[in-house]
Formats: C-alpha cells, structure tokens, sequence
C-alpha cells in the first residue's frame, strides 16, 4: 500500500502527467455538460414536422418558386428565402458599383467629385439603417397612385403599387425548359470557344480566318451563342413569349395592374437602403486600399503616359482589389444579415416568412434554428466564394 | 506555478457550475410546484384589497377602446370596465392604474402579475384560453374581422375584390383568416404583410393597398380617426361583411376563481342593469326604492324593508350600484365609446337579447 502511495506521489510530480489529470477530470465535466444540455433539449418538441401542414397564409413576392397557401410550410420557407437571396444578390453587385465609383471619386482632384463622395458617406453612415429603409418606403409610396399611373404604351406601368416592365413567360409548351437547358449549353460552349480561340492567338498571334476576316475569340463566342439561341427559339416555336404588363378597370371601376416583371416599392425600398448604405463603407473600403498603394505608381503609369482613367483602371484597382477583398467580404455579409430589417415594410424575406410560421405553428425554437442555419449557409457561402477570388487575386499579384 | 493554480480555480468554478446545473433538474420542478401554490393560494381579490388599486392591463392607441388623451387620462370601452371592477371592489372609480400593453407583451404581463386584469380588445379563442395561464370572464363586445376599403372604388362586397392588394398584420389571426375567405372565393389577392400599424396606415395612405382588414372595431377606431390630408373618415367604407368571429372580453389569471367571479359579475351586472332600465343617473333613485325583488338583488339592497341577499362574492353587496354609479349601464358605455365610431348598435350582435342581439346575463339569484 505504501509502495503505491509512493510511486503515485512520484507519478504525480512531473507537471506533465498532472496536467493529463486536469485535462481527465475537464473533458469528464465537459461530457457531463453536453449530456445535460441533450437531455433538456430532448424534452422540447424540437421537429420541423409541422413544416409540412399547409402554411394559410398569402406572399406578396413570389419569385421562381409558384407559392400559394396551399402549399406547406416549406414552400413558403423557401420563397421567403428566395426573396433574401434576391434583394441581397442585387444589392451586393449595386453595392460594389457605386462603392467603387464613390471610393475612386473620394480621391478625385475634381472638387465637385471629391465632396460629393463625402458627403455621400459622411451623411449616410453615419444614420441608422432602419431609418433609411423607411425613408425609401415613403419615397417609393410617393409614386402615383394606381388611379393616376404613368404608362409608356404599354409597355411600362408606374405606380406606387410597383413598376412593371415588359419580361418574357414562357408559353404553354413544354419546350420552355428545353430551351432554357439549349441557351445554357450555348452559353457553355461560347465561352468555351472564345477561351481556345483567345488562347491560340495569344500563343501563335493567329486569328481564325473565316471568309478572309479575321475573328477573334470573344466576336466570335458571341456570334455561336447568337447563331444557337435564335435557331432554337424558331425551331421550337417561340417557346417563351413577350408579358407585357397591363393598367385596366375592373367592373367596379378601380384600377388594377398586372403582368409584366413587377418592380415593387417594399422591394425598391430595401434593395436601395441595403446598396446606398453598404455602398458608403466600400466606399471607404476602396478609398483605403487606393492610399495604401505607393504613389510611385500613380506617378509612374502617369509619366509612361497613360491617362487618368487607364492609371485607374490599369494600373491602380487591379493591385488595389489584393486589398479590397477581405473587408469586401464582410460588407457582403453584412448586407445579407441586414436583409432581415425588411420585415418592417412588408417585403417578405426568410426572417419574416419564418416568423409569421413561428406564429402560426407556436413552435419558435425549431424555426429559430433553422432560420439561424439558413444565415449561417448564405454567409458562408459568400464567404467560400470571396475567398476563391480573393485567393486568385492574389495569386495574379505574386 | 500560478498558471496551474488558475486553472485548478477555473476547474472547482466549472465543477460546482455543472453540480449545481445537473442536480437542479428535480429540484427545478419541486421549486415550480411551490411557485405554484404560492400563487395559488392569495386570492387576486384580496392581493387588489390589500393593495387599494387595480392594475389593468389596458391599449392606448385605439381610440373608442382604449387610448390615452392629450390630458394625459385613459379613456374608452375598455376602460371603463377597469372603472367599473375598481369601483365595484374599492367602491372608486379612480382607484386604478393603467398599464399600457403591446399585443405580444399582454399575456405575460398577466401571467407574470404585472398586471390584475387584462382588458385590451382580446378575442376569445380555445388556444388561448388553453395554451396561456389565463381565464376569458365574459364577452363585453362581439367583434368580427372586417374589410375596409376607399369609399372611391366601388368594392361592395368581397368577391368584387378580385386581383385587389389588402394591408394586414402579420402573425396575426387576421391574416389566415383573409386568406381563407380569398381562397374559398376562388379570388386572386396580394396580401401585404405589415409589423406594425404605423407603416400599414401609411401605405394604406398612399392607396398602395385596396383594402385594410382587422376587427371590425379596429377599423372603426381607424377610420374615425382618418388624417382630412388622406380623405378623411368620409373617404373610407367598412364591408358589410364579417370574416371572422373575434369576440372580446376581460381575462383574469387561471385559477383565481374568486377574482374571476367579481369581473364576471360585475360585466353580468352592467348588462342586466340596461336590461332593467337602470342608469348612472338613477342608480341612487332605484337603489332607495326598487321596483322588484330582482332589481333588490342587483343592487344589493332590501326589497320593502326585507333582508339583503348577500352573493358572497368578497366585495360590498352593492358592488354593481357603485359600478354603475361610476360608469353607468352596458348600454351606456357602448352609446359613450363605440357610438362615435359609427359602430351601430341596433341590429349588431351587440343588442341587448330582448332587442335580437346577444348581450345576454346570466340571473342575478
């Protein structure tokens, strides 16, 4: 007995094996914690079973998906999502326009430019966001009324209702899906053909030769894609058909409007919050990362004689994106998680399609998980997709 | 040496959190138990007598109902039921203090003893009165879901809203119901889903909407209240139609039954007290002469010299004279708040029985 005592004495002086008994005694405790969190979990109902009962309940957006509330709960889960990724897929691409133009017009030489741009950002960063998006609902709300609308022919319709435009719908045939899969090969196979042709010339300096004219790689990729998409609509009798939209009386004399691609004012109001305030911080996101290059390179493109606009676009932006992408990153984030605040002008997007289930179904913390899982994807999905630029950014750099 | 004695605190801190947090979960559930029959055991009634006010739980923004003033008092139906139950316990009307409830935060200001009684245009439903710790005493007003729409566009009934956009609020009862009525029609509508009202009026301001739906009370109260800049109460028309039944009353606690009983009764009383002809202003008159041993026992007052008959409900038997004194007779309450809103009485469900309506009391006996 004593010889045990003894040699665990001895065991227990190296700091090494006492540091394994603390790591036992945590990763025992740790085991005890989890199981307790399972075991209250498991007293909670926490399914998506009643995703599947009938949802009841009315979408204003619809988009891609035919929603009506008939359907289950998940169809309109999903439309909601849909309508997020909508509104955050535009908004991301305007974003990053205006934020690259006001960023490069922040350092302008041009007074009217430069000040502008700061007043741009100054102004709007630095007022809330919930604000903005109402600020815009009001404006948008302030379109004409129904009764009042304004048409161009009939081919555009504007009213606070929403602007229609002319779209294409597809006809009654089932050759609209046929068609789409025939544009999405031609697109494949053009791009696939100008990539080889431009290849070839670059390596050879040879251009293909058709009838004695010399084509290049993208003329000519866009000629195939041209040539293949107006073959196959006459060849399967004009499957998609031209929706113009249409302002008419009913019986009771009240306008209405339908058809065409509707542009709605819920739509337009956070669509051009989300830009206009994400826009300001790519703004200063661009602007910072142009000051971090040496000047000699402004200095150097400008004595070789390049102009203004070539430094900018051959010379600074190409090395000022290695910069430009991290923190781009996060604005597109941001801008997605920010999408929710919509809930407060009616334009249904995930957050408030799931809320209206939560209520509905009085299930809150399943949703709750899901709707935290559906963010959690989206952002990292962007964040997958930045990086992968980012990395051949980089790597053209180097 | 010092960082392994960090870790050892860290460690006995982790050690004690997760003892405690396993070993809880019997005792969370005996610790509830004993919530419980602590909650149980004082009555509401005697909780509010000890207290010497009574705490309602009331809406201030829907005028006619409930809405806070510019002079900064609580006025409207429900109100007046607060009053009426005040006065009814305390034998003052004044004795009360109103807490102002948003929609989601009303059952749990309840539940939870902010308040003693919840009278804020609530409906009735089964859920309700099942899932949440809560009793519905009495129905005070038959509501129904309605339709408004502008006065301009012709819409008389539901079925001419074919392809129409109608503002709701989401989550809402309103807003399934809307659908079920559109669908079962077979009409094509867009239904735009709001938070909150204050954007909904707004876009209804600016016609971006054919029609508005809520209760047929809620609409009353918005259009009286119409901004002229808009067109006015004028410009506005509520359909004829009803989509829903949503009828309205006070909620007590779960069982609480001698509260309950007072609020009941005292909603009983003011009914029974129109049906008798009594008045706020000859409440004092009736009370010193009764006409009949029925219209005795309502006020709590002798019948030619005999005994009172004592219901036993806790308070004063005179509670309802003093409740009428205070806020006067079912009928009165309605004439004062609902009247101005254009909510007819007549002919509505609303009527007293006698008169083909559903306002019915049980016997005072």
């Amino acid at each position: 007995m004593n010889l045990f005592i003894d040699k665990l004495s001895k065991w227990s002086r190296s700091q090494r094996n006492r540091n394994l008994i603390y790591q036992i005694i945590f990763l025992v405790f740790i085991g005890f914690f989890v199981n307790y969190l399972i075991a209250k979990a498991s007293l909670l109902e926490l399914t998506l079973n009643h995703f599947n009962s009938r949802a009841g309940f009315g979408i204003s957006h619809t988009f891609l998906i035919d929603y009506s509330s008939n359907n289950d709960r998940w169809s309109a889960y999903f439309t909601g999502v849909i309508n997020t990724i909508r509104v955050c897929l535009v908004a991301i691409v305007l974003a990053t326009l205006i934020g690259t133009l006001m960023g490069v017009a922040r350092l302008s030489k041009n007074i009217l430019f430069s000040t502008i741009a700061f007043l741009y950002v100054e102004i709007l960063r630095n007022t809330p966001l919930l604000i903005q998006i109402i600020f815009w609902q009001i404006i948008f709300l302030k379109l004409p009324r129904i009764s009042e609308a304004l048409t161009l022919g009939s081919t555009v319709v504007i009213s606070n209702r929403g602007i229609l435009l002319p779209s294409a719908r597809a006809a009654e045939s089932n050759s609209s899906n046929i068609f789409l899969y025939i544009i999405l090969l031609a697109i494949i196979l053009a791009f696939g053909i100008s990539y080889y042709l431009n290849k070839k010339e670059d390596i050879n300096g040879m251009k293909l030769k058709l009838f004695n004219i010399g084509l290049n790689g993208n003329l000519t990729g866009t000629l195939i894609f041209f040539i293949i998409s107006v073959f196959t609509y006459y060849i399967l009798q004009k499957p998609y058909i031209i929706d113009l939209p249409s302002l008419y009386q009913n019986s009771k004399g009240t306008f209405l409007q339908s058809g065409g691609f509707e542009f709605s004012p819920e739509f337009g109001a956070i669509l051009f919050s989300l830009v206009i305030y994400t826009g300001t911080f790519i703004t200063e996101i661009v602007r910072g990362s142009i000051q971090s290059l040496p000047k000699g390179q402004t200095e150097a493109a400008l004595s070789l004689g390049l102009s203004n606009y070539q430094t900018m676009t051959n010379i600074i932006l190409p090395q000022a994106l290695r910069s430009i992408i991290p923190p781009l990153t996060n604005q597109f984030l941001n801008l997605t998680k920010n999408s929710s605040l919509a809930v407060v002008i009616a334009y249904p997007e995930l957050f408030m399609v799931s809320r209206t289930i939560m209520n509905n179904s009085g299930r809150a913390l399943p949703v709750f998980f899901l709707i935290l899982f559906t963010y959690l994807s989206l952002s990292l999905f962007i964040s997958v997709f930045m990086n992968l630029i980012n990395r051949r950014v980089t790597r053209i750099g180097t | 040496m010092r960082k392994s004695k960090l870790f050892l605190l860290f460690l006995s801190v982790m050690s004690l959190t997760l003892i405690l947090a396993c070993s809880s979960e019997t005792e969370v559930k005996e610790v509830v138990k004993e919530v419980e029959v602590m909650v149980e055991s004082p009555s509401t009634l005697k909780t509010v007598q000890d207290r010497g006010t009574l705490k309602c739980g009331v809406n201030d923004n829907l005028t006619g109902f409930g809405v806070l003033t510019s002079s900064g008092a609580f006025e409207g139906f429900d109100i007046d039921y607060c009053k009426a139950v005040a006065a009814a316990i305390f034998g003052d009307a004044s004795k009360v203090e109103y807490v102002p409830l948003t929609a989601s935060a009303r059952f749990e200001a309840l539940g939870s003893g902010e308040i003693d009684l919840l009278i804020r245009n609530t409906t009735w439903t089964a859920s309700r009165d099942r899932d949440l710790a809560n009793d519905f005493t009495a129905t005070t007003f038959y509501d129904g879901q309605g339709m408004m729409v502008y006065a301009d566009s012709g819409y008389q009934t539901i079925e001419d809203m074919d392809g129409a956009t109608v503002c709701v609020l989401q989550g809402t009862t309103t807003e399934l119901n809307l659908d079920d009525r559109f669908m079962s029609a077979g009409l094509k509508y867009t239904p735009l889903t709001f938070e909150t009202n204050d954007p909904l009026q707004a876009a209804f301001e600016e016609k971006r909407c054919d029609g508005w739906t809520t209760d047929k009370s809620g609409l009353a109260s918005k259009r009286a209240e119409f901004p002229a800049s808009a067109g006015g109460p004028d410009s506005l028309v509520v359909l004829a139609e009803t989509l829903s039944k949503e009828p309205l009353g006070p909620l007590t606690r779960d069982n609480d039954s001698k509260f309950y009983d007072v609020v009941q009764w005292v909603v009983f009383g003011l009914i029974q007290a129109e049906e008798s002809g009594i008045t706020s202003s000859n409440v004092a008159a009736m009370a010193a002469s009764p006409k009949d041993p029925g219209m005795a026992r309502l006020l709590g007052v002798p019948y030619s010299g005999g005994e009172v008959s004592d219901f036993q409900f806790g308070v004063d038997p005179t509670f309802i004279q003093h409740a009428i004194k205070a806020v006067g007779n079912y009928g009165e309450i309605y004439e004062k708040h609902l009247s101005p809103l254009g909510l007819t009485r007549a002919g509505s469900l609303n009527a007293l029985w006698t008169d083909g309506g559903l306002v019915y009391a049980p016997p005072f006996r």
